[in-house]
């Protein structure tokens, strides 16, 4: 697959100007700035400014207690909260060698493919409202909505879930979570044929999609890019599948991938990855064992070893790492959070290089950037 | 019946007399255009709040507008830090009087969970770049908390509230 | 060689700072892909580490390259002409721990304020 054919920008030396989008811009999705040196409506350089909304979760990390940087965790990603709490959970877990019991490691399953499907949502109505759409938003938020009301229920919280704790869960699952998973899949299933002939299938969608922004595995690969961007160019790369973590291994779902690399491509697999999701769900909710949903012997105040420990997972928006450090005491030595949308955003540059604007914000949608996740 | 006295009877029902300042008042509390200004998790509530199931157009508030110069009310929905500041107090000034500012979250009330001592990036509540009207808690609030916020917006611009309240049983 | 399931990485290679380009060649020339640079600030032996964390696209293998500096000099040859996702790595790694990447071209602040000049997770950092 070679790179689809790019209008050249004019070779002749011209007057070029520095166009500022940001920090507060509708199509940037929060506070990325990005500077653009134009030749007239072509892109020369695009350079995302970062930082706006740099929180200091790292350094958080560092002054306290183990336990009391699991808030954080639901901040970073806000979207996908679930599995960061679930990567900072578990690397704590690997580090103090606590046990999960089964129940749990499935409802954890459950809640972050929940999760996944609604950040997806919110990425497919934000991405067609930046390319003219309205409608599809409202009926994104439609499906989310239900969605939110199970985790609610269960967790407390609409948007910046803290509900896994070392060794397990903090709330057990009640019959209404499980008839509301089950009436969910059986919902969205007929709503996603639905989004396919309202959306995907549109004439003037593929037109603004198809053969814009190529990435290739070669770039994926240099700059670290994860999640939909790699799978958008042909790599099955999903950490779950790679390095199966919880009981990932125990459901039978595909890893979908689109060897065009193009934004329709990226398109594509997220709207392939909730129709996953939906399986990995219905399988998960099927075999729930019984029992207890937080191992017993955890202790109050957590110490784990001394020495360094990582855990990754794959997030919604691709690999999401965290190393932490120990010296054998009650609050974290370092706390090291390396985020997808990070390292995705890192290629835009490379990647947008001699293209038009309003396929360049095409671009950044596809990307699926959620700001805080880029400064933490 | 007289024709003049009927006819001044039924121009009573569609005529109403009040004084410039509070039909000013109403029209505006009536059509509250937000800036569509979102920092962090809260944006996304904002978002939902103006989405399918909390419909903020019910109360004539989901007119987003991206350019301050168009929009009234200031949602702060997010975190501020030092970089941002003066970015967001450049947003303030820019808007056209008469402008109303809602600190939507905790981030936007105080710095929220961002604060510790010796912390080095938050600005400690959006109070300390320009004034503020409604504060809204939560980490992120509701969108019925939003709706409410702005309810209260409205009930300081009119004086008196328009929308019957819930009272708990 | 570590153990994985203890760890979280298969491989843990400690080198002397003029080899991670070396390295991170060798490790590009074998199909991997960058994950993250990141900085730690070892006060009590006066040293800041640098670590490179590499994950293979195809294969379940993770390799964490580590490298020790002094802290009153720490300098360490930039990877970003190996890989170029490095650049934003060290930039961040820069910013808050005050390693300097040599040969990086642009190492000025990302996430922080362009005129910061402190170093925000090092150890001794007061605000």
């Amino acid at each position: 697959m070679s790179a689809p054919e790019v209008i050249p920008a004019s070779d002749k030396p011209c007057e070029t100007f520095v166009l500022n989008v940001g920090p507060q811009h509708p199509a940037t999705h929060g506070v990325l700035r990005l500077k653009l040196t134009m030749d007239g409506e072509y892109i020369m350089r695009a350079e995302p400014v970062c930082g706006y909304i740099h929180r200091m979760h790292e350094k958080m990390g560092e002054n306290r207690t183990w336990a009391q940087f699991l808030p954080n965790t639901g901040r970073i990603d806000y979207l996908a909260a679930m599995a960061y709490n679930h990567a900072y959970v578990a690397a704590v877990e690997r580090a103090a060698k606590i046990a999960v019991p089964p129940r749990a490691e499935y409802i954890r399953v459950i809640t972050t493919e929940l999760n996944r499907i609604s950040s997806h949502l919110v990425w497919f109505g934000a991405f067609l409202l930046d390319l003219g759409g309205f409608t599809p938003l409202l009926y994104a938020f439609d499906d989310r909505e239900q969605i939110l009301d199970m985790l609610e229920a269960v967790t407390g919280s609409r948007l910046t879930y803290c509900y896994y704790r070392f060794g397990g869960v903090c709330n057990d699952v009640d019959a209404d979570f499980i008839r509301g998973c089950r009436d969910f899949v059986a919902r969205l299933r007929p709503r996603l044929k639905m989004y396919r002939t309202l959306v995907t299938d549109n004439i003037i969608l593929r037109k603004r999609l198809e053969g814009i922004g190529f990435i290739s595995q070669e770039m994926c690969r240099k700059y670290g890019a994860t999640g939909p961007v790699i799978r958008g160019s042909g790599v099955a790369y999903d950490v779950r599948k790679i390095e199966p973590y919880s009981v990932y291994r125990e459901f039978d779902f595909d890893i979908p991938t689109f060897p065009e690399g193009d934004c329709m491509a990226r398109y594509l697999v997220r709207m392939e990855e909730m129709a996953q999701s939906l399986r990995i769900i219905e399988q998960a909710v099927d075999k729930l064992p019984d029992g207890p949903v937080l191992s017993s012997g955890v202790p109050r105040v957590l110490k784990p070893p001394a020495g360094d420990y990582c855990f990754a997972v794959e997030a919604a928006r691709g690999r999401f790492l965290v190393r932490i450090v120990s010296d054998n005491k009650e609050i974290p030595y370092r706390v090291r959070l390396r985020t997808p949308c990070f390292s995705n955003l890192s290629l835009f540059e490379e990647a947008t290089a001699g293209m038009m604007l309003p396929d360049a914000l095409a671009v950044l949608g596809s990307l699926d950037l959620v700001i805080p996740d880029i400064d933490r | 019946m007289e024709p003049e006295k009927a006819c001044s009877q039924d121009l009573s029902q569609i005529i109403k007399f009040a004084k410039l300042d509070e039909l000013l008042d109403l029209s505006r509390a009536n059509s509250l255009w937000p800036l569509t200004f979102g920092l962090a998790c809260c944006a996304i509530e904002m978002m939902a709040a103006g989405a399918s199931r909390f419909d903020l157009s019910r109360f004539g508030a989901e007119v987003f507008r991206p350019s301050p110069r168009q929009a009234d009310v200031m949602i702060v929905a997010g975190t501020i830090n030092k970089k941002m500041a003066p970015a967001v107090k450049t947003l303030y000034d820019q808007m056209l009087e008469p402008k109303w500012v809602i600190a939507m979250g905790n981030c936007a009330i105080s710095g929220g969970p961002f604060v510790y001592p010796g912390q080095y990036a938050v600005i400690e509540g959006v109070d300390k770049l320009f004034p503020v009207d409604v504060f809204i808690p939560g980490c992120p609030p509701r969108p019925e908390a939003l709706i409410e916020g702005i309810l209260k917006l409205e009930e300081k611009l009119t004086g008196k509230r328009r929308w019957p309240t819930v009272t708990p049983q | 060689m570590v153990d994985y399931a203890g760890r979280g990485f298969h491989l843990n290679v400690c080198v002397w700072p003029d080899r991670v380009v070396a390295a991170a060649e060798l490790l590009d020339r074998n199909g991997f892909a960058l994950d993250a640079v990141t900085g730690m600030d070892w006060i009590a032996e006066n040293e800041m580490e640098v670590v490179y964390d590499y994950f293979h696209p195809a294969d379940s293998c993770r390799v964490v390259v580590r490298t020790r500096v002094p802290r009153s000099k720490p300098e360490v040859p930039t990877i970003s002409q190996v890989y170029p996702g490095a650049n934003w790595h060290e930039r961040e790694t820069h910013e808050f721990f005050g390693i300097v990447f040599l040969g990086h071209p642009n190492l000025t602040p990302l996430l922080l304020p362009e005129d910061a000049t402190y170093h925000p997770l090092r150890k001794d950092f007061v605000a």
